[in-house]
């Protein structure tokens, strides 16, 4: 007995050293939820998606190596603002909240807020619609902030979520969702669930990644600007969004 | 109603069972941590020391106030931006250090009720035959403490197994952050959180039948 607990607590002390033996400058640290489909998701233990695709090619780039950093959604800007991720890669839309605290690189992606109902509800057909609704939005997300932005907010029951909220719907629990229109449609067109698009995108959006406000960030978002540039120069972008969504959604 | 998809459930097993350790040895670390430390607190709030009396229960009054997931998220997020050294503090620490401070508190108020719950003649007839306090604690009071004591803090470490499952947010992949990310891959939820929690269950299970046969053992001079 006293062996083991000495050997748990051994690897409770070599944690909090390997954290801080964590400080390199070649290593891009990225965080991600793990969980938004198809942009950041795991299968079979490997973790995969469109971000991942964009910011191994920047990483490559750049000549450094990429660390992928996963967590809850509602964890990502803390891990940001506490230096513990360069980055987040999670399809960050650029907000003025966000701007006034974050530095943006410039977007590469480019899309559409869009409500999305369970399969057969036809009483939902645009944003309009959603007054006197249950609607989802992940925690966190700008989706939210748009929502409360409408000017018939007050009448939209909004429930905040940190996961799920596809399955949520599909349910019946909530009477539609709000998420970007590219993953809306790869959701629907991948996964086993009833559901279905409620008329057109109401909002655009636009994607980047987000640095912490200091110089030697300021440096690092510069550097990660002109790989961007590069990759979409060299038709990178173009191809890895075609690879996971048929169209090119890094061009608006 | 579709039927559930059992390949991919089986496949999904050996992929778990790899984020399984990380979660057992938080949980583990955190119990020797809050073993070590509620009876530290007991002790404290037993014989009613001055000056830290007071401290002790205000510590136990926050940490047992407050949800163990603002408590994590305060040491991890919040107090680096406060103290820029905590910075350091991996993911994996914040939460063995949010389990060990948040259970402690519990730990203490049950271990100091079974100190002070063994009968008082018990300490006179030490006394009477002229132990020490010491002598005292360790071959009279404690003994039968710690058989009381024994199920409340199982009940504790079951449950801080289980808390382990909040590390996600803290960006810490263990058995739950694991499943989400499976589930967000497959949109098959039902079959990832029902997996897991057939593995949490059997884990629970297990530490079940050691309390029994530890609680046998502890309860061998009281049978007849």
């Amino acid at each position: 007995m006293k062996r083991s607990f000495a050997a748990v607590m051994l690897s409770g002390v070599l944690g909090l050293v390997g954290g801080l033996a964590q400080a390199a400058d070649d290593v891009l640290k990225v965080g991600m939820s793990g969980s938004y489909f198809p942009f950041t998701f795991v299968e079979q233990d490997t973790l995969k998606g469109f971000e991942v695709d964009v910011m191994r090619a920047v990483g490559e780039e750049l000549g450094v190596e990429v660390q992928f950093e996963t967590a809850n959604f509602s964890g990502l800007f803390g891990m940001l603002e506490s230096g513990r991720i360069d980055t987040i890669a999670n399809q960050i839309t650029i907000t003025e909240e966000r701007q006034a605290k974050y530095l943006f690189t410039e977007p590469y992606v480019y899309d559409g807020a869009q409500v999305v109902v369970r399969a057969g509800n036809d009483e939902i057909s645009g944003v309009e619609d959603l007054r006197g609704k249950r609607v989802a939005v992940n925690l966190g997300s700008n989706y939210e902030q748009l929502l409360r932005e409408l000017p018939f907010a007050d009448e939209i029951d909004i429930r905040t979520y940190d996961s799920n909220i596809e399955q949520d719907t599909a349910l019946g629990r909530v009477d539609a969702f709000v998420m970007d229109r590219v993953s809306a449609s790869q959701v629907i067109q991948e996964k086993p669930l009833p559901l279905q698009l409620a008329g057109e995108p109401f909002s655009s959006i636009r994607n980047a990644l987000p640095f912490r406000d200091t110089e030697a960030d300021r440096a690092l978002r510069d550097r990660v600007d002109e790989a961007l540039a590069a990759l979409r120069e060299d038709g990178t972008l173009t191809a890895i969004s075609e690879r996971w969504f048929g169209t090119d959604i890094t061009r608006p | 109603m579709r039927i559930l998809d059992f390949d991919y459930m089986l496949g999904l097993v050996p992929i778990l069972l790899r984020y399984l350790p990380l979660t057992l040895q938080m949980a583990a670390a955190g119990m020797a941590l809050a073993l070590v430390l509620s009876c530290g607190l007991a002790v404290i709030r037993v014989l009613r020391i001055p000056g830290l009396n007071a401290a002790t229960m205000l510590f136990i009054s926050f940490f047992r106030g407050t949800p163990l997931l603002v408590q994590l998220f305060l040491f991890y997020y919040g107090l680096p931006q406060v103290l820029a050294f905590l910075t350091q503090i991996n993911g994996i620490t914040a939460t063995i250090m949010g389990l060990t401070l948040h259970f402690s508190a519990y730990m203490a108020e049950s271990i100091r009720a079974a100190i002070v719950g063994v009968d008082r003649s018990q300490t006179e007839a030490a006394l009477s035959i002229g132990m020490t306090n010491s002598q005292l604690m360790r071959r009279i009071v404690l003994p039968q403490a710690t058989r009381v004591a024994v199920p409340t803090l199982m009940n504790y470490f079951i449950d801080m197994i289980k808390a382990t499952s909040l590390a996600f947010t803290l960006g810490v992949t263990e058995l739950m952050g694991a499943t989400q990310k499976e589930a967000a891959g497959s949109f098959l939820y039902f079959e990832a959180f029902i997996t897991v929690a057939v593995m949490y269950w059997i884990i629970v299970e297990l530490l079940a039948w050691f309390q029994r046969w530890l609680e046998g053992r502890l309860n061998r001079a009281y049978r007849r």
